[in-house]
């Protein structure tokens, strides 16, 4: 019974940081899709 | 302006056949190779092409060189005496590596020398200079590449899959195996999806000396099983006098207004015809005075990149930029398009 609480609490805690760091993170999602567009004149100016 | 081309392969040859469009350019002296292949191309350039046994002793303004690795280090030491400007396309680690080494004694002779001038390094520097422009503070640089150019290009990508391949990792360079460290790399349509391995290229000592504060940069090189097989021994079959399409690919990271964020940009072209492009724009800019600095440096510390990328647009080689999107692809738009 205290091995399955413990392995509880532990799953708990686990998820709880997981959670924190999925919604806190500044890593972000890569690209989930898109294209290659050709770089333009007035953007090569800068 | 006279310009020498030491090299007259397949990029040295593009990049005279570049050269002679130039207005400033009133000819263009070729030496090193075969004499039969000096001679055509000089036939083929009417009004600018003249052959000479060693273009420092022709009296150049500036000098391409377009040869095999491992032979321009001996000659930049020449031109730097000269006080000649000089665009080497080697792509060679240790060479480039050495040819940075001179820059403290460029720089006291004023003398501007551009190495890795080709299409990676070369086009691969100057998209990852103009990206950097996008981020408050540039973190990574991750460069891939596809294809080769001409017989010696094939010799060194060939060499490159079984010698040590070096990355910059939190200020010091790694040590990595050649042909380790498959990564699926998406380059500009139509080349799409290959598989990239670490591998012995140059673009690390160029990046890490025009971007000094960046933690990570690493090149990968495109490679099949095949490639990655016979690569530790000699070239089995004699490579193509060109190669065909190949492509670039630098995805940068690092933080915008406090977020990280992430930048790719491409190109798509036959690497001789790119390399010959770059090289030809770097020896009139730098004849010119347009150079960022005095001293030995790739494209990204000598050249401005947006003007440099926007003529080379005009010459046909065209850099790309991927737009991702976050969200899931949007349905209705990919039903319509089966």
């Amino acid at each position: 019974m205290t091995l399955l609480r413990r392995a509880l609490v532990a799953l708990g805690v686990a998820s709880f940081i997981a959670a924190v760091l999925r919604l806190r993170g500044t890593g972000g999602s890569p690209p989930q899709g898109g294209g290659w567009r050709e770089l333009s004149g007035p953007e090569l100016d800068g | 302006m006279k310009i020498g081309i030491l090299g007259v392969g397949a990029t040295g040859a593009r990049a005279a056949r570049q050269l002679v469009d130039a207005p400033e350019v009133t000819s263009v002296v070729l030496a090193g190779g075969r004499r039969d292949r000096i001679k055509s191309l000089t036939a083929s350039l009417p009004d600018h092409g003249l052959a000479a046994a060693d273009p420092l002793d022709a009296g150049v303004d500036g000098l391409i060189l377009a040869g095999p690795s491992g032979t321009h280090g001996a000659v930049v030491r020449r031109a730097l005496e000269a006080g000649v400007p000089v665009v080497s396309t080697s792509d060679a680690p240790e060479e480039i590596e050495a040819m940075l080494s001179l820059s403290s004694e460029a720089t006291e002779r004023q003398v501007s020398v551009a190495v890795g001038a080709a299409f990676a390094p070369g086009m691969s520097c100057l998209l990852a200079a103009h990206g950097a422009q996008g981020f408050d503070e540039l973190d990574e640089i991750h460069v891939a590449r596809v294809g080769a150019g001409g017989p010696a290009c094939a010799r060194q990508h060939h060499d490159a899959l079984s010698g040590t391949a070096i990355d910059w990792r939190d200020g010091g360079w790694q040590e990595r195996r050649s042909g380790s460290g498959r990564e699926l790399v998406w380059f500009p349509d139509p080349m799409g999806a290959r598989d990239c391995y670490r591998a012995s290229l140059a673009d690390p000592f160029v990046l890490v000396d025009a971007f000094p504060g960046v933690q990570r940069v690493t090149a990968r090189l495109a490679a099949n099983r095949r490639d990655r097989m016979t690569a530790r021994f000699p070239m089995l079959r004699r490579p193509p006098a060109e190669g065909g399409p190949g492509a670039i690919r630098v995805e940068l990271r690092g933080r915008v207004d406090g977020r990280t964020a992430v930048a790719v940009f491409g190109a798509i072209d036959r690497p001789a015809v790119a390399s010959g492009a770059v090289a030809a724009l770097a020896i009139r800019r730098l004849v010119r005075g347009e150079s960022r600095r005095d001293g030995v440096g790739g494209l990204a510390a000598m050249f401005e990149p947006g003007p440099f990328l926007a003529e080379l647009s005009e010459r046909g080689v065209k850099a790309a930029v991927f737009e991702g999107s976050h969200g899931a692809p949007d349905l209705a738009e990919s039903v319509q398009g089966r």
